[in-house]
Order: structure tokens, then C-alpha cells, then sequence
């Protein structure tokens, strides 16, 4: 199975700049060859329901942390809030 | 039908949940708090947090599928939909893949006196992203909010089911309702709690479905009309030119009144799902699900049919009560006493009362009216006790005041004088008084006979029955 | 714990630190050093036990913690560029525990970037290099944590386990490691690499002390959904010698041609020494060891991928200085953020949760987990313990297969199926080869029978009179 290599690093939100491309390309064709050699298997995937998740009460938690904890490790911070490239939808 | 084309309208309607806490973490679930000061590290994504799921969310899904004429998937798991955007912190949303909690339902509607059946295809549970505030003040950047991350949701997406924007707008505003009965989601779309995007398709009969393009930044119920409307015509306007519809998402601008095709990111939007394995298997015990059923109360849009059909409410009368929770109930109340026809509630509940609420600003619970006091009004104007206008002045007390009706009648002196003998002497009089007008009447001017009844109210000082007095004139009169 | 009276926990905190003076230079275990705080920590503790309080048995106790375990106010960098300057806001609910047991923190200890590698050679920082060999790797991702116990640069250490990455040092650094039951101890605050396989555990130069660690840090987190609800015993104190009756599996596919001869006797050996106290040993096989080692590829690439999206320098870490637009900023962090190792799982798991991959990589692999898990659960059925070698071979040299993953991958063979089976596993020390490198003999027990493990490894510990460490 090839992959695109470009497709799944865009993806990715990944760069692989083009000297790299075709070292890159060969380890990743590598690993799919790898991983490619399983079973045929025909079952289906049905949920467990052996150990059902206990769910959490709708209560409001203290307040433990402030803005300035939270932000404190932004890159960019302005009036209260992260800063990105002009992001328009 | 437009232009002979057939339309087919789906609408996918996310609505944001009124728990205490977020979705995924404890953070207070409100909204318009200052930016970034309801969150935690886990609604923000940081390294090593991870969510647990608030069992209120899971409540109220299942009440809305209930609500919904649902079947509800008690075994379900929760997703990871995978892409990059600034206002989601995770890089993916914990949302429901292939397994919905609730599934296959519909909801009844009535449009323009039909009623029609729209399918309602699931209901799953996801989290919010935060908000991205854009200015042009801001140079080249963007800012981000995250105090919405992980407010809980619940999308409802229906069958492509409905035919025409008047359509959709009933769908819409009937879900919206039945949120508001639930008590789930507060609705307010200008705080975006009810947001809904639009999927349009148009093919002409006999054909099969054309192609939909989805329509989103639809912020109001009539912009959704608007929105169709256009994208209708857009989409007719292609084909008869000999063009394809292309499946792409569209942006509806209200204030230009188009739509335009956001940049393609859809080959590149590949979520990549897979099972959250932050998560274990949501089990819900039937009893749990039957117990949420019971808590359904007869919703809105079945009360509209109730009342068109078994009070002969016209529908706009029908779903104004119908749509709030008070004035359905108080409506309800009333009808239930069985003494009265509906006309009788409803000439006060959406004359005096609206007008009273409207100007004010209170709500029915605000005033001291009660179903027992106003039957007691509704029958003294019925057995002609006092008139309508006497009616109008114990209807105010009784806002205000938990007084009985015969004691308002009493102190205000309101009883009208029905007595015939009363009657009769009071039309002598005004009759002898009146000579010309009575000689006016006979020679056809007919609103002479308003001015000689409104003599006659005077000379009682407004206590006749009015009705009475003017079938007593007339009889003196015409002889 | 060995310190009734005999040394105080300033004079032992102290002594941990000039050892740390002394080797660091050579082993590289340590990424970031707390000895303010930790002298402090120590002072305190002194004057506790001076009172007469009653404390754990880790209360003044010098422990490391693996960088990607989030320590508050203490950076934790996960050994990649990308969290350089993070500082969390919080602590991991393991580190909670750890910190009120009044244990005294070292530092945080070098590993492979965000967990994904074998030998600790993926670290942005430095390598970390094995104690007994300097030339040679200490395992990895938890290279530090095994290395600086070898080193006796800190009394204990915790690291995780996702595929071998607390075993596998250990058994390089011929040190002792548990990798609990998966849901055992709580993920919360540990950084996500693969959320189903991940765990933290602890190591240390005796069963004895990982007992004890064990016993503190196990338990139900309401923070952690997949943390299961359960009581633990006090491991410690149930630790016992006696073998007798003990059921002893040696899986044939764990013996087979890629394992090292010496490596393969020595466990053999091993085995054959608990035999002689009362062990019964049997041979099983496990079929679907085979494709253990590609699902596991498939289903930790996969959820790494996603674990790792969040690293895109908007809200914390490295951003990149030059960019143009968001998607170029996305790009360009990621890129320079991350280095190679990382960035191969990234794209493998991105490619096999793609669309039209899903089906063949990911379900497949999922559906061939729960194969690999009824397969174990049905041997536990007639046996107590599974034993074989935690790795093919022992210690290769720094560089030696950093040129070809997929020899790196081949390492982890016989760790990984203990991961996607979500069963306990210890690594001890069993020989030690002509170049005194050590061996280790992995026992893996059914769910949550970790004092089995316990048990079984105290045995043979007492049998062959503790585990040496390196000269440095």
C-alpha cells in the first residue's frame, strides 16, 4: 500500500521539507509493510459493555485555577485572550 | 414546488445544553463571563488532562430523544473527530461517530393547517469549541475565547424531509419549544445557545434528489428562511443554466442576503474518526431510560394539534399558547375545569393578559390570576353578571390582587342591571329625550341606534346590559 | 523506608545530590534538577519524623520522576522541544500521591521525546547513557528513570509504559520495574502517547521499594474515566518468598530465533532456579504474539496522532518564530517542534485512521487486541505467571540503530503484547553477559495480580541475594 506522503502530512499539520522527502517516504513504506501483515479477521467490533463508565455528577468544581495560571504559558497573549494568525472561516 | 423544482431541506440543529457544568470537565456552564475565566486545564486540552462525561448531558439527550419519538442507543461509546482550528484545543472534538444516543425518530408538525410528519434521523452528544473574535481593529490576528470549550451540546439532525423554507421555520420553532418544555437549552440564539445549519438540495419531479450543499452562519429562524430562499433560487438558477450543483459548504451573509462557498477545505476535511479512548462504554440501565421518559410533559407541537383540533383554537392562537410552558399550562388548567368553551380563556389569555405581560414585562407567574379566578370571570360575563368592559376592570384587579370576583363586582359596583323593568324606564326616557335620532333611525340611519344605546349606558351610568338595552329600544321603536 | 533513625532525609537527600554531582556528567539521566525544593522537601520531612509523626514509608524518600509525568511549577518538557518552557499549572494525580507521601523530588528524568522510542536516543536534549556501559543505551523511553536508580542518583523512580518503556530500561540498566495493570493507576497529568496502552510505574534497586511505590500510587481517580474502581493491597507488606505451587508459563513464540542465546539460557536459567524452590514450569504457546508488535504499531501511532494535535502553539509551548498564516503557523511549530521519531508515528497513525485505511489498519488491529487479550486470559486460566526475556539482547550501543526504526521497533517485541493485552509486567535483573551487561527476565501476570508479579520477583531476588549495581 503507498501512501501519500503529502496528503497525510498536510493532514498533519506536518512539513517535510523536500530533501527529506524521499528518506522520509521510504522509512514510513517501511513501516506500512510492516504493520500490513496481519490476519484477515472477520468479526465486528461490539462495544463492551462489561465495564460501563460511571459517569460524573453535574456539580460545579471550586474554581482552582486563575487566568493568569491558565495563560501563562501562551506564546501570545492579548486582552485576555490567545493570539493567532487573522483566522477568518 | 419553486419554478418546478421540487426542494428538499435537511437541517442539522446543535443546541447548547443548560447543565451546571461543561460536557467534560467541572467548569460552570455559562455563558458571558469575561474571556478565558471559565476554563480549566481540561476544557483548554493541556498535556496529560482528560475528560470525564457529566451523566446531566447524558439526561437530557435522552429526554430530547424521547421528546423526539427516538430509539434510544442505551450502549453507546463517544468519538474523536480529528482537525485543527484555533478554537478547539484538543485538535479534535469528543463528538458520536456511528453510534448516535438517540436514533430514527420524527416530530409532528403543523404548517399552514397541514400536518406533517418530519423524520428526525439521530441525536448525539458532542462538546462546543470556543469562539475566535476577529476585528479589523486586530492587526492580522485573531483572538480566541475558550470559555465555550466543552459546553455540552446535543445535535438533532433530521430526515431531508421538509419541502419549503415555511417548512423548515415550523421545524425549527417547534424544536425550539420542545427545548424550552424540557427545560434543557435556554434558546436565546443571540447568545448562540440554538444554532442550526442548512442542507438544500432541488430536482425536478420524477427525478432523483439533486445534489445539497450545506449552508452554516445561518443565525436566526427567518435567516434560515432567508437563507433557503436564496440558496434555492442560486440552485435553480445553476441548473437551468446548465450547470452542476457542487457538494460544498456555503456561508449565508444575512446582511447581503447571499451565500457564498467557503473556501474548499472539504477534500481536505478527513476527521479521521476513531472510538475516544479517554472514554469507556456509556451504559445506560433501562430503567434509567424509562424513568427519563416519564418526565416528558405533552409537548408543544402536540398541544397545537390538541388545540386546533378539540378547542377549534385557529393555529396562530393555538401555538402562541402552546409555545410557553406558562400559558399552555395555565390554558390547560382552564379547559380542564370543563365549564367553559376555550373562547372564554383565550379572549382574556391572549388579549389582556399578553398585552398586560407585554407592557410590564412580567411573566403569568408574576401575577396573582389563576385558573380558578378567572373562571369565576369567565362565568359572570357568560351569565351576563357584568359586561365586557366590567369585566376588563375586575380582570386588572385580579392581576394584581388575590381578591374573589364577587367581591370586585361588589366594591366597584359593577353588576349590570339586567332587570327589564329597569331597562325599560331608562329606554323611555332616552327614547323621549331623543326624538330626532329616533326619527333618524327610521329614516335608515342605522348608527343612530349606537348613539341611542350609548344614551341609554350613559343614563345608567354604564351598568345596563348593554345587549339587553338595545333589544329593548329597538323593540320600542319598531313598535 | 530505610530510614528508621539510621540516616535522615536531609543527609540522604544530600548524599543522593553529590552522587548526582559526581556521575551526572556520565550517565545524563536528569533534565531538569529540584534540589532547592528538594533539600527543602527534606528538611521538613526531618522535622516531622524528629516530632514523632507517623509518615509513609516514602516521606523523605528521594525520588525522580520521568519528564512527561506533569509536575506543578516544575517544567516538564517530555524531552521535546516543543514543551521547552512549559511549566504546568498542576500535578499529575500520581504525583499528588507522591508528594503526600512526603517523598522529596529530584528532577525530572530524560526519556525519549513524548515516550516514542526504545534507547532514549530520541531525547532533544541529550542521550542518556547506561551505567553499566557508558557506550551504551539505557533502554528507553524511560531511559532516565532506569539509569538514575542504576546510578544511584535517586533512591526510586517513576516512569511509564507503553510498549516496553519502563520494562526495557530496567532490564538495560539491571534495575527493577512493574508496569501495572492498564486502569491501575491513574493517566491523569501523565502525557498522552497511546491513552489505552499508557501507564505509569515505578523502578527501583529492589522489589521491595517498587512494591511500596506501587501501593502509593494504584488506586481510582475520578479525574481518569479508564481508572478502574478497585482496592489494593499493601504490596509491601503481602510480599512473600515462597514458590511453591507457583504455575509458571515460558510462552515458545517469546523464545524463538530473533532473541540472543545468552539472553534466552539466562532466563531459561532463571526459571529453572524457581523450579528448584517449588515452581512448576510448562511450556504455552501465545499464537497471536506474531502480530503484536504491528498492532501495537498501528494502534499507539494512532492514538498518538491524535494525542499530539494539541501541539500547535496557541495555547502553551514552542510556536514557531517565523510564519505566514495560521496553517503555515500550524506547519511550521509542528515541524520544528517535533523531532523525527515523532513525526513517523504522527504520520503512521494519521495514514491508518485515514479515510479508507480505517477499516484495514486500525479495526484490524483493535479486533486483533481483543484476540492477543482472550488469548492471555485463557493461559492465565491453568498458570500463575508468564516468563520471558524482556528484550532480544542485551544493551546496544549509543547510534547503533538509529539509522533503521524498524530494527529499533524489532526491540520491543517482547514488551509490546503485555501493552495491547492491558496485563502487569515486571522487569528484574537475572545475569549479567561477558561485557557485565545485564539481562532481564520479564514475568507478566493476569489482570491486577501484581503481587504475584511481587511475589514471584522478591523470590528470586532472595534467591540469588539482590540485584548488583554498576561502578561508575
Amino acid at each position: 500500500m503507498n501512501i501519500d506522503i503529502k496528503h497525510i502530512a498536510k493532514l498533519a499539520r506536518l512539513r517535510i521539507e523536500d530533501d527529506q522527502l524521499e528518506k522520509f517516504e521510504s522509512e514510513m513504506q517501511g513501516i506500512v509493510n510492516m504493520v500490513e501483515k496481519l490476519p484477515d479477521i472477520d468479526d465486528e467490533l461490539v462495544l463492551d459493555a462489561s465495564n460501563p463508565m460511571k459517569l460524573r455528577k453535574d456539580e460545579v468544581a471550586d474554581k482552582k485555577f486563575t487566568r493568569q495560571e491558565l495563560m501563562q504559558n501562551a506564546p501570545k497573549v492579548k486582552a485576555g485572550c490567545l493570539v493567532v494568525p487573522k483566522t477568518v472561516e | 414546488m419553486v419554478k418546478g423544482y421540487e426542494v428538499v431541506i435537511g437541517l442539522e440543529v446543535h443546541a447548547e445544553l443548560n447543565t451546571e457544568t461543561k460536557i467534560y470537565c467541572s467548569c460552570k456552564n455559562q455563558f458571558g463571563l469575561e474571556v478565558n475565566s471559565q476554563v480549566c486545564p481540561i476544557c483548554m486540552g493541556m498535556p496529560g488532562t482528560l475528560p470525564t462525561l457529566n451523566e446531566k448531558v447524558v439526561d437530557y439527550a435522552i429526554r430530547m430523544g424521547h421528546a423526539l419519538n427516538c430509539s434510544i442507543n442505551r450502549i453507546c461509546k463517544q468519538d474523536r473527530k480529528n482537525y485543527f482550528y484555533p478554537d478547539l484545543p484538543k485538535a479534535y472534538q469528543i463528538s458520536q461517530a456511528e453510534v448516535p444516543l438517540c436514533e430514527n425518530g420524527y416530530v409532528d408538525i403543523l404548517v399552514d393547517g397541514e400536518e406533517r410528519r418530519i423524520g428526525v434521523t439521530r441525536i448525539h452528544i458532542e462538546e462546543d469549541a470556543g469562539k475566535l473574535l476577529h476585528s479589523d481593529k486586530f492587526d492580522g490576528v485573531s483572538l480566541v475565547d475558550l470559555n465555550r470549550c466543552g459546553v455540552p451540546l446535543i445535535e438533532i439532525v433530521s430526515e431531508p424531509d421538509m419541502r419549503s423554507s415555511a417548512e423548515a421555520k415550523v421545524y425549527l420553532e417547534t424544536l425550539k419549544s420542545i427545548l424550552q418544555y424540557l427545560g434543557i437549552c435556554d434558546c436565546k440564539m443571540q447568545e448562540g445557545s440554538i444554532r442550526c445549519d442548512v442542507n438544500v438540495s432541488v430536482h425536478k419531479p420524477g427525478e432523483p434528489m439533486g445534489t445539497r450543499s450545506e449552508m452554516k452562519n445561518v443565525n436566526s429562524f427567518s435567516a434560515a428562511v432567508r437563507g433557503i430562499d436564496y440558496e434555492v433560487e442560486r440552485q435553480i438558477a445553476v441548473l437551468e443554466a446548465g450547470g452542476t450543483i457542487v457538494q460544498e459548504t456555503r456561508r449565508w451573509d444575512d446582511v447581503k442576503g447571499e451565500s457564498i462557498s467557503m473556501r474548499s477545505k472539504e477534500d481536505a476535511q478527513d476527521y479521521r474518526y476513531f472510538p475516544e479512548p479517554d472514554l469507556l462504554t456509556i451504559v445506560v440501565e433501562q430503567e434509567r431510560v424509562d424513568e427519563l421518559k416519564a418526565t416528558i410533559p405533552e409537548l408543544p407541537n402536540i398541544k397545537i394539534l390538541r388545540y386546533v383540533k378539540e378547542f377549534g383554537l385557529n393555529i396562530k392562537d393555538a401555538t402562541f399558547i402552546a409555545e410557553s410552558v406558562e400559558l399552555a399550562g395555565f390554558f390547560d388548567a382552564c379547559m380542564a375545569k370543563g365549564k367553559f368553551a376555550a373562547k372564554c380563556y383565550t379572549t382574556w389569555i391572549l388579549g389582556e393578559l399578553v398585552k398586560f405581560m407585554n407592557e410590564t414585562g412580567k411573566t403569568l407567574a408574576d401575577t396573582k390570576l389563576t385558573p380558578d379566578n378567572l373562571t369565576d370571570l369567565a362565568e359572570v360575563i357568560e351569565n351576563k353578571t357584568i359586561s365586557n368592559a366590567g369585566g376588563k376592570k375586575v380582570f386588572v384587579v385580579l392581576l394584581e390582587e388575590d381578591k374573589p370576583v364577587a367581591e370586585i363586582i361588589k366594591e366597584q359596583g359593577l353588576a349590570q342591571v339586567s332587570d327589564e323593568g329597569a331597562l325599560e324606564k331608562i329606554a323611555d326616557e332616552v327614547l323621549a329625550a331623543n326624538e330626532k335620532s329616533v326619527n333618524d333611525y327610521k329614516g335608515g340611519k342605522t348608527n343612530a341606534l349606537g348613539y341611542l344605546v350609548g344614551q341609554c349606558m350613559k343614563a345608567s351610568k354604564g351598568k345596563a346590559n348593554p345587549g339587553k338595552m338595545k333589544e329593548i329600544i329597538l323593540k320600542k321603536i319598531e313598535g | 523506608m530505610l530510614k528508621n533513625k539510621e540516616i535522615s532525609s536531609t543527609e540522604l537527600t544530600k548524599s543522593v545530590f553529590d552522587r548526582i554531582k559526581a556521575v551526572e556528567g556520565k550517565v545524563d539521566a536528569y533534565l531538569t534538577l529540584n534540589e532547592e525544593n528538594a533539600m527543602a522537601q527534606a528538611a521538613d520531612i526531618d522535622s516531622k519524623l524528629d516530632a514523632g509523626e507517623e509518615l509513609s514509608p516514602l516521606a523523605g524518600i528521594p525520588v525522580g520522576i520521568k519528564d512527561n509525568i506533569t509536575t506543578k511549577g516544575l517544567r516538564t518538557t517530555c524531552a521535546s522541544r516543543m514543551l521547552e518552557n512549559y511549566v504546568p499549572p498542576f500535578n499529575a494525580t500520581a504525583m499528588e500521591k507522591v508528594l503526600d507521601s512526603g517523598a522529596v523530588i529530584t528532577g525530572k528524568l530524560n526519556m525519549d521525546e513524548f515516550a516514542m522510542g526504545s534507547s532514549t536516543e530520541n531525547s532533544y536534549y541529550k542521550p542518556t547513557k547506561n551505567p553499566f556501559d557508558t557506550d551504551r543505551i539505557p533502554g528507553g523511553s524511560s531511559g532516565g528513570s532506569a539509569a538514575a536508580v542504576a546510578a544511584g542518583e535517586a533512591v526510586v523512580t517513576l516512569g511509564s509504559d507503553t510498549g516496553g518503556s519502563i520494562r526495557q530500561p530496567a532490564s538495560y540498566c539491571g534495575v527493577v520495574g512493574l508496569k501495572p495493570t492498564y486502569g491501575a493507576v491513574s493517566r491523569y497529568g501523565l502525557v498522552a502517547f497511546a491513552s489505552s496502552l499508557d501507564q505509569i510505574g515505578p523502578l527501583g534497586k529492589c522489589v521491595k521499594d517498587v512494591a511500596m511505590v506501587q501501593s502509593l500510587i494504584v488506586g481510582h481517580d475520578k479525574l481518569d474515566a479508564t481508572s478502574a474502581y478497585r482496592e489494593y493491597p499493601n504490596y509491601e507488606s503481602q510480599l512473600k518468598t515462597d514458590l511453591k505451587g507457583l504455575k509458571i508459563g515460558l510462552p515458545k513464540e517469546y523464545f524463538g530465533e530473533g532473541i540472543d542465546p545468552f539472553v534466552k539460557q539466562s532466563v531459561l536459567n532463571a526459571v529453572k532456579e524457581m523450579e528448584k524452590q517449588g515452581a512448576v514450569v510448562k511450556e504455552i504457546s501465545l499464537p497471536s504474539t506474531d502480530y503484536a508488535l504491528s498492532s501495537y504499531y498501528i494502534i499507539s501511532s494512532a492514538e498518538a496522532s491524535s494525542n499530539l494535535a494539541r501541539y500547535d502553539g496557541v495555547r502553551y509551548g514552542f510556536r514557531a518564530e517565523q510564519f505566514d498564516g495560521l496553517t503555515d503557523m500550524y506547519e511550521r511549530t509542528r515541524s520544528e517542534g517535533f523531532g523525527d521519531e515523532v513525526k513517523r508515528r504522527i504520520m503512521l497513525g494519521t495514514f491508518v485512521l485515514s479515510s479508507g485505511f480505517y477499516d484495514a489498519y486500525y479495526k484490524k488491529a483493535k479486533l486483533l487486541q481483543r484476540r492477543i487479550q482472550s488469548e492471555f486470559a485463557q493461559q492465565f486460566e491453568d498458570i500463575d505467571v508468564i516468563a520471558a526475556p524482556t528484550t532480544p539482547s542485551t544493551a546496544f550501543k549509543i547510534g547503533e540503530n538509529t539509522g533503521d526504526p524498524l530494527k529499533m521497533y524489532a526491540t520491543d517485541i517482547c514488551t509490546v503484547t503485555v501493552n495491547i493485552a492491558g496485563l502487569p509486567a515486571m522487569s528484574i535483573p537475572c545475569a549479567y553477559d561477558n561485557n557485565g551487561l545485564p539481562v532481564g527476565l520479564q514475568l507478566i501476570g493476569n489482570r491486577f495480580t501484581e503481587q504475584t508479579l511481587l511475589n514471584t520477583a522478591y523470590a528470586y531476588e532472595n534467591i540469588v541475594g539482590g540485584f548488583k549495581m554498576p561502578e561508575l
